[in-house]
């Protein structure tokens, strides 16, 4: 149980009498409590009881000295108890009496996030906003948005900093919220603190996009057993539930375990599947009234298959957005070629001394192990097998338009022809074939596989130390502050799931064989293996091959925040400097990159030199470690907080951040070599906002302005280029965006008790502001193959257009011929709506039914570009001209339409007996249906050339789209 | 009552189980698919007949060479893509004559075996000749229609193109290469319906390097076409750049990007014309030397005639790509000096009425 006396004073009361007053407020953002009942009591009698207003407040009056007890108890809140002492008289206004709250409103929960990690294209797992905190406008945007992949902010996953048990644990290879680690697990990491945008929190300073501390420990835990059963049609059919949780006893232990298993498929998508479990459990101590240990330990194993994106095209000829090129049948049975594997259990070790309300210290040490998998098709000297390559599709065979020179309309007709229709027979044309798979591998006599399922791995060791310190010197001053120190080795490389059939894999760069075929030793994966044995390693079952390196990242830093909080005013002041380093460690020699031997010296076989050398003259090595970057990090934030008389809050807030690059974006091909991305520099953000609260009489309202402005920033986009046959990679530096905007929130009683409308919206500009640098580099050897700078990266001219012939635009020109530019079309920060708004009627009876509709508009969502159209050479085409048709074609950014949802949740809870809980919660999701509605994908990055070689076209973008009408529902037991 | 109740509980897993949706989440190991059978199919034409159904006319040319009939040739598959000297086609033979089939996908050895039978329905698909010059014949061919104008046939692609039209039947049947005499050999406008071996599988012995055209009176030995850039007009005068003829340097079979960068960077070429013949106004490749690196010529593969006579003087290429894995291999220098004779073994093909040897691989070529 956490007290929380934000402010206490003595008044000299005129009254013969003493009295007591407060209001209750929800813990976090101080929103009122109303119907709280607050029993107030003397040497264990109560004496009277007390329902709270609307704006929390209660009053006893009329009260004789001496030493009280007040019991507070609400619906959905953690009842707390607190000792008041009443001297001379006084009344004694506590000002706040901070609740925790038990459970979000209407029991739902996190696991209506799709678990959406397509590594590929830059998608993560992570909800958009966390919801733990009773903000009107995170309570409803923070769940309710996030079917439409609604960014706070535009902000990315990686600024948002998410703690566990006080640890942070953003992933330290991709800066990424890991909530999968604990998916799941909605009971024990139910308790969370959350802070919003520049708010520092007491576990660390924070970013600009909030601070979310799941608490984790078993004492945090709701007490008591809990049962529920879910099925949804989202995600996965079912999922089943079981918690307990001890509270504290008397002897002062607390335990808690959870486990569930998430089973089945969805409505929409196929293919997507889960069948993972979670299991928590939990203990800790407390003596002596001030130590307390702790440890808990989960996990959560399982599989799950995943999605893909295809293009338009795809989905018009299956009819259907959600077609998923992932599976296919085999022996008639759904098989899904993306299944993410994973078991990385977490273990936490905390010791806790508070040995007064004025001094509360922590240390906690986390470790995260295990593997994490995700399988692929790899195939060697074999066709494309993906259903929707696009050399498959009736586009390939014919464009109307001549310039395409794709004439061939009766070969697009057969192609349409296996699209369109269903049956049996089509299912090889529209889905993976995987009998083919295994009878092309039965047609090598020496089991040699041409198909392959790879897995590749991520395995985390992750070891993490956090030392947190509260202590209040002064009643108006606080000083939170802390060590973290983290040290992490992710062994990346891959293993061989799935044979398909044969009995071995040869262990080659099949990317290299083509260019390299005269020098058998630069196309091994594994050069020593070859030099050692004369032959390249026959892999089998769950043998390694490919790639194989270590991450290595190491990280240290001290923090502190200073609070002063008197009368009205609060005021902030807090700090980091650390430091982050990291490396790359290859474990095996690649031929193409040998470097240098043990020795130092060069590599040779059969009279060539093997070891290669960059245009700086440094060597290009595979194995070994590679230089470490070492970056300097740190943030300084200032905040300022006035609460008027009335509810009325200002506050704003100003950081300033230094980053260091994430590992994943600071090599250019970490798959294969040491090589940095050149230019590399730590990201630098700046921003600052300012908000308006007031919460009275059941009014909520919060409006925020914000400024973010990031520099700096580094992308490597790496995907497989069938032009090339080879992986490539883009990496691109200097990216710098702007995040400006709006945030607001109301919600406004309306007449009838438990009845409130609440709306929202969010609007902001969030655009790119610089011209990055782009160099392209392939995986199959070490030459660059572009490197330039990426001048409409940020914005596209817009051409003055003398008139139309055929609809098709003719541009205007001046004396010496050259286009005029009008102005500037700006580039935005994509996959989200940059205007969300919402408008939810909320209704909730006292008998325990809640209602809630809600009606969502999103729109001025834009798709991600890729940096290769940006270039002059893309727009100049095969002649090297730059036209006017060719920089508007070619550069500009696709937008989204907008979009309206419409959602319905209704549930119920009984309470037998005071002692059983029994509910559900049944939740609508998109009633009208809108299976139109793109939610974000990627730009393909390969180019088309024309008939007359002289423009070049794009290809075919993919896309994501939100599912159509969904169910939730869930019901629970508990007691 | 309990009976029910369980009864119940089971019907809803078998429910459950039986969806779709759940199969991947209860089968742990999925069963290996039982191997595919071979087709049995009856060919209702010889290679030969489809061949002469071209040469008179059956199949128009404003049809696109269309095959309107129920037409079933089969054969054994005589050739393999896996070194990479034929690409995206194969082979069939039969005992009438050999015909490519212009599939259009890579790696084709993986699903159609050197030595299986295939049975190709022809219908719907179009029947064309490739290499047809003012000289002779060149190859007639199974492919789809090309309504682009740039060849008399396409390739299927299209894997449901592909999937009804190509059948596969026995495996482990390969064919054997019959070594051919002299006068066996096709004259520029036979066909696949006049001579036999015309698109099978053979050998032709004694071959001695370089050839005399006596038309010309020029001496031959090899022959390439690149380009200054291939993202451009490939056609444009300005754009080829022609090596043939005697003393081209080139030394090996064909060449990859790595040995045509290496042969243009020894300077032997420096002397050759940019253009077609007759068009020499684009200046030589010497030129364009810059800093040594041949800034304005692309770097790419490039497909080579080896040129060789017969005893009685009568031409045979051996055409190899520059995308294979042999193409860098050296010619024998003794061959090159014409002290060695050799055999060689690959699909006998026309190109222009000339005799061109395309083999499977590097050991089709021996020494005698």
């Amino acid at each position: 149980m956490i007290l929380a006396l934000a402010l206490s004073f003595m008044a000299w009361a005129q009254s013969p009498t003493g009295g007591i007053k407060a209001s209750v407020v929800s813990r976090g953002d101080k929103v009122p409590v109303s119907n709280a009942k607050v029993a107030l009591q003397k040497d264990g009698i109560t004496l009277t009881t007390a329902i709270t207003a609307e704006d929390g407040s209660f009053y006893f009056k009329d009260l004789p000295d001496g030493p009280y007890s007040l019991s507070v108890d609400a619906e959905e809140y953690t009842p707390i108890q607190i000792n008041v002492l009443i001297e001379k008289g006084n009344v004694r206004n506590l000002m706040f009496v901070t609740l925790t709250p038990q459970q979000s409103n209407n029991d739902l929960d996190d696991s209506n996030f799709a678990e959406f990690d397509l590594d590929d294209s830059g998608y993560t797992d992570a909800p958009t906003i966390l919801f733990g905190s009773n903000d009107v406008f995170t309570s409803v945007a923070g769940y309710g948005f996030s079917a439409i992949r609604f960014k706070n902010r535009g902000y990315d996953s990686e600024s948002q900093d998410v703690y566990l048990a006080g640890v942070p644990i953003n992933d330290a290879i991709t800066g990424y919220s890991p909530f999968s680690l604990w998916s799941g697990l909605n009971e024990a990491m139910r308790s969370k603190d959350t802070t919003l945008g520049l708010s520092t929190s007491d576990v660390g300073v924070g970013g600009f996009n909030g601070v979310t501390n799941i608490n984790a420990m078993p004492e945090n835990v709701r007490p008591g057993w809990r049962f529920s059963a879910l099925t949804n049609s989202a995600l996965y059919r079912l999922r089943l539930m079981a918690n307990y949780a001890s509270g504290q006893l008397d002897n002062g232990w607390s335990f808690a375990f959870n486990v569930s298993a998430r089973l089945g498929g969805n409505d929409w998508v196929k293919g997507v599947y889960y069948r993972s479990f979670a299991f928590y459990a939990g203990l800790s101590k407390k003596f002596a009234d001030a130590h307390r240990f702790s440890i808990v330990a989960f996990a959560t194993p399982g599989q799950r298959g995943a999605q893909n994106a295809s293009t338009q095209e795809v989905y018009n000829l299956m009819g259907d957005n959600m077609y998923n090129s992932n599976w296919g049948y085999q022996n008639g049975k759904v098989r899904n070629s993306r299944v993410r594997i994973t078991c990385e259990p977490v273990i936490i070790l905390k010791y806790a001394f508070n040995p007064s309300s004025a001094l509360k210290a922590e240390a906690t040490v986390l470790y995260r192990t295990g593997y994490n998998g995700y399988t692929a098709l790899d195939w060697y000297d074999a066709s494309d097998p993906r259903p929707d390559y696009y050399r498959n599709l009736p586009s390939y065979a014919y464009i109307e338009d001549e310039d395409y020179n794709r004439t061939n309309e009766e070969k697009a007709a057969w192609s349409q022809y296996a699209w369109t229709h269903r049956g049996k027979e089509y299912n090889n044309y529209q889905h993976l074939n995987w009998d083919r798979l295994y009878n092309v591998n039965y047609n090598n006599p020496d089991g040699r596989s041409k198909y392959a399922l790879e897995e590749r791995r991520v395995d985390q060791n992750d070891l993490n130390i956090a030392l947190n310190v509260k202590w209040s010197p002064l009643d108006y001053l606080t000083l939170n502050a802390g060590l973290n120190g983290r040290i992490n080795r992710t062994e990346n490389y891959k293993i061989m799931n799935d044979l398909l059939g044969g009995t071995y894999y040869l262990n080659i760069d099949s990317f290299a064989e083509r260019d390299f075929a005269s020098n058998e030793a630069l196309i091994q994966n594994d050069l020593d293996y070859f030099l050692k044995n004369g032959s390249a390693e026959k892999i089998t079952k769950n043998g390694k091959y490919g790639y194989d390196y270590y991450a290595q990242i190491r990280r240290g830093k001290a923090w502190f925040n200073l609070t002063y909080k008197k009368n009205f005013l609060t005021a902030y002041a807090a700090g980091s400097i650390g430091v982050d380093a990291f490396w790359r460690e290859g474990l095996v020699r690649k031929g193409l990159f040998a470097g240098l031997d043990d020795e130092g010296k060069e590599i040779i076989y059969q009279g060539k030199v093997l070891t290669t050398y960059d245009a700086e003259g440094n060597v290009i090595s595979s194995k070994g470690k590679s230089a470490t970057s070492t970056f300097l990090v740190g943030s300084a934030k200032v905040g300022i907080a006035y609460d008027f008389i009335g509810g009325h809050r200002i506050s704003a807030n100003a950081g300033f951040f230094a980053d260091a690059p994430t590992f994943n974006q600071s090599f250019i091909s970490a798959r294969t070599r040491n090589s940095l991305v050149a230019g590399l520099k730590d990201k630098k953000t700046v921003s600052a906002d300012v908000n308006y609260q007031y919460n009275n009489n059941g009014f909520s309202v919060r409006l925020t302005g914000f400024f973010t402005k990031i520099y700096n920033q580094t992308d490597v986009m790496s995907f497989y280029d069938d032009s090339q046959q080879s992986f490539t990679n883009f990496a691109m530096t200097g990216i710098d965006q702007r995040h400006l905007g709006l945030e607001a929130g109301v919600k406004v009683p309306l007449g009838v008790q438990g009845l409130s409308l609440s709306a929202v919206v969010s609007f902001g500009e969030y655009i790119y502001t610089s011209t990055p640098h782009m160099v392209q580099t392939v995986d199959n050897n070490s030459s660059i193959i572009r490197n330039e700078d990426v001048p409409y990266w940020s914005k596209h001219p817009i051409f003055k257009i003398a008139g139309y012939v055929d609809g098709v635009p003719v541009y205007d020109e001046d004396a010496e011929g050259n286009p005029i530019i009008q102005g500037y079309q700006k580039h935005y920060v994509p996959s989200t709506p940059q205007l969300a708004t919402a408008l939810a009627l909320n209704y909730r009876t006292s008998s325990y039914w809640f209602f809630e509709l809600n009606g969502q508009f999103f729109t001025n969502s834009y798709l991600d570009m890729n940096p290769l159209y940006r270039t002059h050479f893309a727009c100049g085409g095969g002649d090297g001209v730059e036209t006017p048709a060719e920089i508007i074609y070619m550069t500009s950014q696709e937008k989204f339409d907008p979009a309206f949802l419409l959602n319905l949740s209704v549930g119920k809870s009984w309470y037998i007996n005071r002692k059983y809980n029994i509910g559900f919660s049944l939740e609508g999701k998109n009633l009208l249906n809108n299976k139109n509605v793109k939610t974000g994908g990627y730009e393909q990055t390969r180019l088309i050339s024309s008939q007359g070689k002289d423009r070049y076209y794009r290809f075919d973008p993919k896309y994501f789209y939100m599912q159509g009408i969904n169910y939730m529902l869930n019901i629970y037991f508990r007691f | 009552m309990k009976t029910n109740k369980i009864f119940a509980a089971l019907a809803a897993i078998t429910l459950f189980v039986s969806c779709e949706e759940f199969q991947p989440v209860f089968t742990v190991d999925y069963e290996n698919p039982s191997p595919a059978k071979p087709v049995e199919m009856t060919a209702t034409h010889t290679i030969a007949d489809v061949a002469q159904m071209y040469t008179n006319g059956t199949f128009k040319a404003s049809e696109y060479y269309r095959v309107k009939d129920y037409i079933v040739v089969s054969g054994v598959v005589s050739t393999t893509d896996q070194p990479g000297n034929f690409y995206k086609s194969l082979y069939i033979q039969d005992e009438t004559g050999g015909i490519e089939v212009k599939i259009g996908k890579n790696a084709l050895y993986n699903d159609y075996l050197p030595g299986q039978k295939l049975y190709v329905l022809c219908q719907d698909l179009s029947v064309g000749q490739y290499g047809l010059g003012s000289n002779g014949n060149g190859m007639i061919q199974i492919g789809f229609s090309d309504p682009s104008g740039s060849y008399e046939t396409s390739y299927l692609e299209s894997p449901i193109i592909i999937n009804t039209h190509v059948f596969t039947g026995e495996k482990g049947n390969p064919v054997t290469p019959v070594v051919l005499k002299e006068s066996e050999l096709p004259g520029s406008s036979d066909t696949q319906k006049t001579n036999k071996n015309v698109g099978r599988l053979v050998t032709i012995t004694d071959l001695t390097y370089g050839w005399d055209d006596p038309k010309y009176g020029d001496h031959n030995e090899a022959f390439v076409l690149l380009y200054l850039d291939s993202n451009k007009d490939k056609k444009a005068s300005s754009n080829r750049i022609f090596i043939s003829g005697s003393g081209t340097g080139i030394t090996t079979w064909a060449m990859s990007k790595a040995k045509m960068t290496e042969y243009l960077y020894s300077g032997i070429w420096d002397n050759v014309y940019i253009g077609n013949a007759k068009d020499y106004n684009y200046g030589t490749v010497g030129d364009r030397k810059g800093d040594g690196t041949y800034p304005t010529i692309e770097k790419a593969a490039g497909s080579v005639s080896q040129y060789f006579h017969t005893p009685s003087g009568k031409c045979v290429q051996i055409r190899t790509s520059g995308f294979c894995k042999f193409s860098d291999t050296e010619i024998d220098p003794a061959v090159l000096a014409g002290t060695k004779k050799i055999s060689v073994t690959g699909i006998l093909c026309l190109y222009q009425g000339n005799i061109q040897m395309v083999v499977n691989n590097i050991d089709d070529i021996k020494i005698q």
